[in-house]
Parts: C-alpha cells; structure tokens; sequence
C-alpha cells in the first residue's frame, strides 16, 4: 500500500484552536463589558468622590464593544479560512493521489492523458494554496487590530487606579473594577497572542 | 490490480479487481467497465483507497477524456468514496447514481461532474453502440439500488447481490458451486434486508437472458452457475439481525 500523506492534520487542530481562543476572547470582553456598567453605577453613586472616574467607564464600555465587533468581523474571515483548508486539503490529496496513479500507469498504453488532469489539479492547489496564505496574513493583521483595545484598556486600568484613589470610601468597590479591567485585557492580549502564533505555524507548515 | 476481459464484441466488458497493494483492512470490490469506441463507462468506481491503482488499470484501455461516464449502484463508500478524486480526473464525466441518494452522494465530493439522477423505476444508459439498462434492486441492499444489464453482452452487473467475502487471490469465477455457497451465506443473510425485496428482484431477473452475474465482491457467476445462484438466493432466509 501507498501511504497517502494527508496534507498537514496539526492545520485543522490550530483552526480549531483559533476558533476556540477566540470565543473565550469574546467571553471576556462581555466581562470588560458587564464590569465597566458596574463601574458606571458605582461612580453615580459616589458623585463627586468619583467624577474622574465616569469618563473613564465609558471609555472602557467603547473599548469592550470594539472587541466585540472585531472579533465578530474576524468570525466571518475565520470562516472562509476553515472553507479554505478544507479545500487545501482535498485538492492536495486528490493530486497526490492523481500523481501516485500516474506513477502506476507507468507503461500503460494510455498513461500521458494523465498529464492534464495532473497539470490542472497541480494549478488548482497552487492556487489554492496562495490563497490560504493571503488569508491567514490578512488574519493576522486583524488579530494585530483586536489587540489594540486590549492594550489601550491596560492603559486605562492604570489610570483608574489613580482615580479610585481619590473616591474615598468608593475606593475598594473602584479598586476592584480597575482590577477586572486590568486581567480581562491580559487575558485577551495572550490569548490573541496565541492566535497569532497558530496562524504563523499554519503557513510555514 | 488485475484485469479481466469478459465480453468481446462490438465493444467490451472489462473487470478490475484482486488490488494486491489494498491495505487487508478494506473489504476487495470488483469494478467493471464497458468500453466502446470513444467511451468508457465505469461501474461500481470503489472506494479512496483504491481511486490510484483503478485510475493506473483504466489507462491500459482508455484515455482519460474518453471516460465519460460513472455509475454508482448504491451510496456505500465500497461504490463510490473515490467520487471527488475522480471529480479532479474526469470533471467533463457524468455519474449515474440513484436519485434518492444524490444529496447523501454528493458528500463525496462532486462540483464539476453531472450527478444523473436515477428515477426509482429505472433507465438506461446509452453508451454509444452498448445500451445498458438500469434494473431496480431496491433493497438489494441499499433502499435505492440499480443493477446493470447488458442485453447484447448477456452481463448483468449486480452489485452486492452474488457477492462473497474471499481472501485475496480468489479466481475470478465460481467453479465449484456448492463450495462457494459458503461463501456467500453470512453475506446476504446479513446484509440483505428484505424476503419481499429479493423474491420481487428474483422474478425480474430471471426474466433476462444472462450469461454472466457479475457482483462486486468476489467471483463472478458463469452459465448454469447464473441459475444455480438465483435458486440459492432464492430459498434463502435474509434479513437476519432482527
Ligand atoms: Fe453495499
Ligand atoms: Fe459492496
């Protein structure tokens, strides 16, 4: 028997990863989300102690919506990407396949009109193949986007210390806001990063 | 893969099967193919694993653009998991399949070659100056089932009906009978699942003038062996799981 290699399975795993990393993404940019309403609340409620603060909520709420939104976006490209190497994958099997049959018909009377269907699956898995590769950059820039957020929200948190500071007896409850913030954006920032290096391995692959 | 002339006429019935390079973990399928003067019809194509050295067997008697057309019996990978290569080899072919299983068929793969659709009661197949007729094996053993007969070659292709599990290596037809019943018992008492389907298939078959049975596992059936197989299905019990 001919061992057919298939043409890379650790390329379903890391689409399979990347979609995976990406809902727990999503997931914690609801909780940026759910504790920037909460940090709004809070800053009401504590009035002038806290008037530093309001904006600053918002802010984080426009920054959990973005990341929302990219992601979304990145879902639908996410989408072609798996369409794509499924694709990869069947027309790289049918070649390697058309190729070993025609390395078996070595001989046979009517071999060389194995050529052309050779020659057109070899063009359609080139083809496809670039257009694996075009994509997964264009994904990549994408992920380098969802991850500006992730940053400035890092940022912010910092800021929202310095603020909670200043709220007196609010100060724990604003505290602890900061905080979540401040996890939620490490957390999306990793595992983006992560993405990122999946998305690499599958094209040098 | 070996290759066996059975009808020679104004065109011919060639069947493929006994693959030494298949892995012993995949059932061994017979393929025939109808060849006449610009066109080859491929019944029963098989499954993945044997898409390569089938294609390789082909092109001692015909070029690529010249197969022009694929049957497909029943919707078993054995039949036709090998669909989406052959899409890529000859996406000009047309595939002649039951049209209740086209859309469980086509998950094999089939963008560029036209899926023709068999109705319940039948068809031909006009290949050239061979016409084939689709005979309804409902049942036989898949819900929607053909067979192919071939009034001029007195063929009649009949899929997994005849059909017996052999080590490799097995002739390519049954000569002592009795021996071969064996051989094929498990096989349609387990795998057929209708008295009724059987007994209906029977009278319609005995009804046709065959020279040879031509299943796609094992040995083929040849002259008096044709009867002898018709009255052994015919006083055996299937449809025994349950
Ligand atoms: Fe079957
Ligand atoms: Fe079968």
């Amino acid at each position: 028997m001919h061992p057919i290699n298939k043409s890379s399975p650790s390329q379903f795993v890391a689409v399979a990863s990347i979609a995976s990393e990406l809902s727990a993404v999503m997931e914690v940019a609801k909780e940026i989300s759910l504790a920037a309403a909460n940090a709004k609340a809070i800053a009401f409620r504590a009035g002038e102690k806290a008037r530093g603060f309001q904006p600053i909520t918002d802010f984080i709420n426009e920054l959990a919506k973005e990341t929302i939104e990219l992601i979304n976006d990145f879902n639908g490209h996410a989408l072609t990407f798996y369409k794509l190497t499924v694709s990869e994958h069947r027309i790289g099997d049918a070649y390697k396949r058309l190729e070993l049959s025609s390395k078996l018909a070595q001989g046979a009377q009517y071999s060389h009109s194995l050529q052309a269907s050779l020659d057109s699956s070899k063009i359609k898995m080139q083809d496809c193949r670039r257009q694996f590769k075009g994509h997964v950059m264009k994904l990549l820039d994408q992920l380098e986007t969802v991850m500006h957020p992730a940053r400035a929200a890092r940022v912010i948190a910092a800021n929202s210390r310095i603020e909670a500071s200043q709220a007196g007896e609010y100060l724990q409850s604003l505290q602890a806001v900061a905080e979540s913030v401040d996890n939620a954006a490490q957390v999306i920032h990793d595992n983006v990063q992560r993405c990122r290096s999946l998305l690499s391995v599958v094209v040098t692959v | 893969m070996k290759m066996t002339k059975i009808y020679e006429g104004a065109y011919q019935w060639i069947m493929f099967g006994r693959d030494e390079s298949k892995p012993d973990s995949i059932i061994d399928s017979n393929q025939y193919m109808v060849r006449t003067a610009n066109r080859c019809l491929i019944m029963d194509p098989g499954g993945v694993e044997l898409f390569a050295p089938m294609l390789a067997a082909v092109m001692h008697h015909a070029p690529v653009e010249q197969i022009t057309d694929l049957f497909a019996s029943h919707q078993d990978p054995d039949i036709v998991s090998s669909l989406g290569l052959w899409d890529q080899a000859v996406p000009h072919a047309k595939l002649h399949a039951p049209a209740l299983w086209e859309g469980f068929i086509r998950h094999f793969g089939c963008n560029s070659i036209e899926y023709v659709g068999i109705p319940d009661n039948g068809g031909t197949i006009k290949l050239e100056n061979a016409e084939l007729q689709l005979i309804p094996a409902h049942y036989l053993h898949s819900s929607a089932n053909f067979h192919v007969y071939d009034p001029q070659a007195k063929i009649l292709m009949s899929g997994d009906v005849g059909a017996a599990l052999e080590g490799p290596g097995a002739p390519m037809f049954v000569d002592k009978f009795d021996a071969h019943m064996e051989k094929m018992r498990y096989f349609h008492q387990r795998w057929m699942p209708s008295n009724q389907a059987k007994r209906i298939w029977i009278e319609r078959v005995r009804m046709l003038d065959i020279e040879i049975l031509a299943p796609q596992h094992g040995r083929m059936f040849k002259g008096d062996n044709v009867k002898r197989f018709l009255d052994w299905f015919e006083a055996l019990q299937v449809g025994i799981a349950v």
